[in-house]
C-alpha cells in the first residue's frame, strides 16, 4: 500500500479534538486553567500554527540538533580556550547559566500546561513540541554549566540558582512563575511564546550566540545556537492566540501582552544592560544596550503587536526614558551588593569606558559619574569597607529589583523619587509607576515577598550581612568580588579626593 | 505594667518601637532599608541613613542635614514618633545648602 502524502495526514494528526460523552466541556477545560475569558468555545476552532511539524520530522530534527551540539563539545573538551576567556565575558556566562537553566525547566511546565489546557488540538500538539524543547533546553544549559565546575566553582549556581532565595532569583522567580506556571493558557501563550521568545529572546539568544563568538567562547556559542533553534518554531504559539484574543477581548488583550513586555524589559535591564555595556569588554562592544534593545526588541516588538491590532503600552514614555536609566543604576546596585552575586561584575568606569557611556547616554556623567568618582577615590584610599554594603537596597514590590531609577524634575535635578501605594493598611514601594500600576491590577494574584519583606519578617536570621548571605545560600568560595579593580580605579590614582566615609581618609 | 496601663500611653512614652524605612540620601542612586526607632531622633535619622550612603556614593558635604517626610520638612530634634513616621514610610535625607547670597 503506498503512503499517504504528508498533506493528507498532517491535518488528522495535529487536530485530534473529539466529542465528550461522560463530561463536559468545563470539566476538561476548567476557565482557570483555560482561560477563555469572553472568547466562545467555538471561537479557537480557527488557531492555526503556520509552520507545521510531525511528530517524526521533529525527532529528527532533533537529533541531528543534539548530535551536532554534542560533536561540538567533544571536540574543544579539551582544548584550553576556557581559560583565555575574558571575566566579564564569564561574568555574562555565569548570569545566563544560573538565571536560565531552570527558568527552561519552568517552561517546561508552562508548555505542558498548554499541551493539556490548550484549547485547539493544533495548539495542544504544537505546545507537546514546545515543552520537550524546554526539557532540552534546560538539559543541555545545565549540561554546560556543569562542565566549567570544576574550573570555576561560581558555575555550580547553573543548577544552584534557582534552588536559592538570592534576590537576583527571588525577581526571576517571581517574573516567571506568573508568566510560565500559575496563569492560564491563554494568558501563557501571550506572555511566554509571544511577548518573551518572539519579543525577546528569539532575537537575544541571536545576538549573544555573536558575542560568544566574539569573545571566543566557541562552546557558548554553539550551545545557545542550538537552543535559539526551538525557540523559533514553538514561540508560534502567541500569533493565532492573540489573533483570537484581540477579536473577542481586546482590552485584555493588550493587558496582558503590556504587562509581560514590562516585566521582560525590567529582567533584560538588569542582566542583559550590564553585560552589554559593562562586562562585555570595550573592544568586542559593537552597540549599546539601548542601541540593541531600540533596533532589535522595540522596532519589531512595536510592528509586531500594531499587526494584529494593539497599541503601544501605556507606560511606552516612561520605558523609553528608562532605556537611558535602568540599567545604569542596576548596574551600579549589582556591583555594590556584589557579595550576593553568583560572578564577579566588573565596574568597568576606567576613563575610556566612561568616554563610551558618556558618548552613548549623554547624562551618564550626570547621574551616574559622581556616585562612581566616590566608589573610585574609595577603592585607591584602600577604603573598601566603603564600597561594601551594610543593608539592603528597596526592592520593588513588582519586580522585586532595587528601587533605582532616577528622574529629571523641571529644574533639572535627577533624583530617585518615591513611588508607593497604601493598600490593605500597609505601605508598598515601587521602582517605576508601571510597576505600581500592575502591582494594583493584579492585587489579588499571589505574590513572591520580596527579600525586605522577608528581612523584616524575621525570615532572615541572624538579622545582619552574614544572616542575609547565608539566607541567599551564598557561601565565600562563590561570594561575587570585582575581578580587576586596578583596571578601572588606576586612570584616577593620586588624584585629590574629599569627602569620603571615616575622617582622615581624604 | 499591664497591658491596659501600656495602652494608654502615648506614643512617646512607650519602650521604642522599630521602624523599617524607606530612605533616599540626596543624590544616591538607590533606595534603601534604614531601620530606626519611635524613640530616635530626627537628626539622629538623617545620620543614620548618611551612615550608608555619604562619603561612600554620595561626597560629603559639609552642610547641616534635614529629612524630608511627605513632603515637608521635619525639625530636627522632634522624635520619629512625635513626627508621625510609621514602619515603611519614605524619607528622603538632603544636605541643608545655604542658597546664594544668604
Amino acid at each position: 500500500m503506498a503512503l499517504l502524502k504528508r498533506e493528507e495526514w498532517q491535518g488528522f494528526v495535529r487536530d485530534v479534538d473529539w466529542s465528550y460523552s461522560y463530561v463536559d466541556d468545563e470539566a476538561v477545560f476548567p476557565e482557570w486553567h483555560a482561560g477563555t475569558g469572553k472568547v466562545p468555545r467555538e471561537a479557537w476552532r480557527t488557531w492555526e500554527e503556520s509552520y507545521k511539524v510531525s511528530y517524526p520530522e521533529y525527532v529528527a530534527t532533533q537529533r541531528e540538533k543534539e548530535t551536532a551540539v554534542y560533536a561540538v563539545k567533544a571536540a574543544l573538551q579539551r582544548s584550553t580556550a576556557f581559560e583565555t576567556l575574558n571575566e566579564g565575558w564569564k561574568s555574562a556566562t555565569k548570569m545566563h547559566f544560573g538565571g536560565i537553566a531552570l527558568v527552561e525547566y519552568a517552561a517546561v511546565l508552562g508548555e505542558l500546561k498548554m499541551a493539556r489546557f490548550g484549547l485547539n488540538a493544533s495548539w495542544r500538539n504544537m505546545a507537546t513540541f514546545g515543552q520537550l524543547d524546554e526539557l532540552r533546553h534546560n538539559a543541555v544549559t545545565t549540561l554546560f554549566g556543569h562542565e566549567l565546575i570544576t574550573k570555576d566553582p561560581q558555575y555550580d549556581w547553573t543548577q544552584k540558582a534557582f534552588h536559592t532565595n538570592d534576590w537576583v532569583t527571588i525577581s526571576l522567580r517571581n517574573l516567571f512563575d506568573n508568566m510560565m506556571i500559575t496563569s492560564n493558557v491563554v494568558d501563557i501563550a501571550l506572555m511566554l511564546p509571544l511577548t518573551f521568545e518572539t519579543g525577546f529572546t528569539n532575537l537575544q539568544f541571536i545576538g549573544l550566540a555573536a558575542d560568544a563568538l566574539e569573545s571566543g567562547d566557541v562552546n557558548f556559542a554553539n550551545m545557545i545556537s542550538s537552543i535559539q533553534t526551538d525557540e523559533a518554531r514553538h514561540s508560534q504559539q502567541g500569533g493565532p492566540t492573540l489573533e483570537i484574543l484581540v477579536e473577542h477581548d481586546p482590552v485584555r488583550a493588550q493587558w496582558v501582552v503590556d504587562k509581560a513586555f514590562w516585566g521582560s524589559a525590567r529582567a533584560f535591564a538588569a542582566l542583559t544592560g550590564p553585560a552589554m555595556d559593562y562586562y562585555t569588554p570595550l573592544e568586542h562592544r559593537k552597540q549599546s544596550y539601548r542601541e540593541f534593545m531600540e533596533e532589535w526588541i522595540i522596532d519589531q516588538f512595536v510592528h509586531t503587536i500594531e499587526g494584529y491590532g494593539l497599541k503601544k503600552p501605556w507606560y511606552w514614555d516612561e520605558f523609553m526614558r528608562g532605556l537611558d536609566i535602568w540599567h545604569h543604576g542596576l548596574h551600579m546596585g549589582l556591583w555594590y551588593w556584589r557579595p550576593t552575586l553568583w560572578w564577579r561584575p566588573t565596574a568597568a568606569v576606567s576613563k575610556d569606558e566612561r568616554a563610551w557611556l558618556a558618548e552613548k547616554y549623554p547624562n551618564w556623567e550626570k547621574v551616574y559619574g559622581d556616585k562612581w568618582d566616590v566608589i573610585i577615590d574609595n577603592v585607591n584610599a584602600n577604603n573598601m569597607e566603603a564600597t561594601l554594603p551594610e543593608t539592603l537596597p528597596w526592592l520593588c514590590a513588582t519586580c522585586h529589583l532595587p528601587c533605582c531609577n532616577a528622574s529629571q524634575s523641571r529644574g533639572g535635578a535627577w533624583r530617585v523619587r518615591d513611588c508607593k501605594l497604601e493598600y490593605d493598611n500597609r505601605t508598598y514601594h515601587f521602582c517605576t509607576n508601571a510597576c505600581r500600576q500592575i502591582f494594583w491590577k493584579d492585587r489579588d494574584n499571589v505574590n513572591h515577598e520580596t527579600l525586605v519583606d522577608r528581612f523584616l519578617a524575621g525570615q532572615i536570621q541572624p538579622m545582619d550581612v552574614g544572616g542575609i548571605l547565608g539566607y541567599m545560600g551564598m557561601t565565600p568560595d562563590v561570594m561575587g568580588d570585582d575581578p580587576d579593580y586596578e583596571a578601572w580605579t588606576k586612570d584616577y590614582a593620586g588624584r585629590p579626593a574629599s569627602g569620603l566615609a571615616n575622617a582622615g581618609q581624604s | 505594667m499591664t497591658a491596659g496601663q501600656g495602652a494608654d500611653l502615648g506614643a512617646e512614652d512607650r519602650a521604642p518601637e522599630l521602624i523599617p524605612l524607606n530612605a533616599i540620601f540626596a543624590t544616591d542612586f538607590v533606595q534603601i532599608l534604614v531601620p530606626v526607632t519611635t524613640a530616635n531622633t530626627i537628626a539622629e535619622v538623617a545620620e543614620a541613613v548618611a551612615h550608608h550612603v555619604e562619603g561612600k556614593r554620595v561626597r560629603a558635604l559639609p552642610y547641616p542635614k534635614m529629612v524630608i517626610h511627605n513632603g515637608r520638612r521635619l525639625e530636627p530634634e522632634i522624635t520619629v514618633a512625635a513626627a508621625g513616621i510609621r514602619p515603611l514610610d519614605h524619607v528622603a535625607v538632603e544636605y541643608d545648602i545655604p542658597s546664594e547670597g544668604s
